[in-house]
């Protein structure tokens, strides 16, 4: 199934693409993210998560510890700022774009932060060194940045929001958040109408063959992405193990704390929400409002409240 | 099975009691599963690879290596060490 959508028909909707692969939203498709972002809320409240909204940049440093910038160098997009020393500043006001409209950079300070790549990064960042007493739920919202080979409106773009819930906790914890949160995604999922294959994946590394975690998520699947119309990755259910406890001193019980991840693509849902559903926004499916406590097991009926 | 399969095997299972955390002679079974009950972390992936490529001598694609392909002792001789 070719699930893309045409982008003029889109913009008929309110989105306004960016060909540096960024998307303006407005109108109809505004308030559909609206309504599927509060969703997600919605199950992360589900789980008493605590809601952060983080900045914009994450450190470099921090980032490092995580061998980023060896696994994903091909991804990472940076904030840079000119040296303010006054003749730096006079040279670079005087051509400050090339023929090409690309900015023509004269001495810059040093670089030392990230646009987000990831959202979740910035909870282990945060909580760090921390001791945990029980399984602790966080959700949080980002613009995420990844230098992509090509882009397409809604469907892959350079800045794109992802909404994650993160459970911190001991594997079995962290295990039966993910399977639990997993089959609340799937309600979701049948709700509103979106068929997806899950399917077992990896993350988009550098040269592959050449790192080793990419081996082992290959042979011990630790990520794995609900795949709609055959081909559009709009959620993730990823398994950490304690890659994040060790790096960021996180403990529970004793010992590194165990993490994993749900992770939605705020825009991929709005495309699949179209592709599926049709441009009539009137056709559009309503987005619970509400999920049954995470505590409870996963074959619990599930109250839908309508729209959020 | 031959000499050098069974030596091949044997030595698989001694390079997993010699990194595995927490495995005995005992404990070590051939089911007993490695990646997912933690007793292989992820960056002793490839050093495992390596050893089994010089075992049967002959490259491993990695391009081929699927979900379980490492799950245990009993999937790795079949997989790469077959009799």
């Amino acid at each position: 199934m070719n699930s893309i959508v045409d982008v003029t028909a889109l913009n008929a909707l309110g989105l306004g693409w960016q060909e540096s692969g960024q998307s303006v939203l407005s109108g109809k498709l505004l308030e559909l993210e609206a309504r599927v972002d509060q969703s997600f809320v919605a199950l992360a409240r589900a789980w008493n998560a605590l809601e952060y909204r983080f900045p914009t940049f994450i450190s470099a440093v921090e980032l490092q510890k995580l061998d980023y910038f060896r696994s994903f160098p091909h991804l990472v997009s940076f904030p840079v700022s000119l040296d303010p020393e006054e003749a730096n500043l006079e040279h670079f006001a005087r051509e400050p774009l090339g023929p090409g409209g690309e900015v023509q950079l004269t001495k810059t300070r040093p670089v030392r932060e990230v646009l987000t790549p990831a959202a979740c990064y910035h909870i282990y960042i945060h909580e760090q060194s921390r001791s945990f007493d029980r399984p602790r739920y966080y959700t949080t919202r980002n613009t995420c940045f990844r230098r992509e080979q090509y882009y397409e409106p809604l469907r892959r773009q350079w800045g794109f929001n992802m909404r994650e819930i993160v459970c911190v906790g001991t594997l079995d914890e962290v295990k039966s958040f993910l399977t639990a949160c997993s089959a609340q995604v799937d309600t979701l999922l049948s709700a509103v109408g979106l068929e997806v294959a899950w399917t077992a994946a990896t993350d988009p590394f550098f040269q592959p063959s050449k790192n080793a975690k990419y081996i082992a998520q290959r042979v011990n699947p630790t990520k794995t992405e609900a795949i709609f119309g055959g081909d559009l990755a709009i959620a993730s259910v990823n398994l950490h193990q304690d890659h994040f406890g060790h790096t960021f001193g996180l403990s529970r019980q004793g010992a590194p704390s165990f993490s994993g991840c749900v992770a939605f693509g705020i825009e991929r849902w709005l495309h699949a929400v179209v592709a599926q559903h049709g441009l009539d926004a009137n056709r559009w499916p309503s987005f619970p409002a509400s999920f049954p406590k995470g505590a409870r097991t996963a074959s619990a009926p599930v109250a839908l409240a309508g729209d959020a | 099975m031959t000499t050098l399969a069974t030596t091949a095997r044997e030595e698989v299972r001694n390079w997993v009691l010699l990194h595995a955390k927490d495995l005995s002679e005992a404990s070590l079974t051939d089911t007993t599963p490695l990646l997912e009950a933690r007793h292989i972390t992820s960056l002793l992936v490839p050093d495992l690879l390596l050893l089994l490529e010089s075992l049967r001598q002959e490259p491993i694609d990695l391009a081929n290596l699927k979900a379980g392909d490492l799950r245990d002792l009993r999937t790795i001789y079949a997989r790469f060490l077959p009799e």
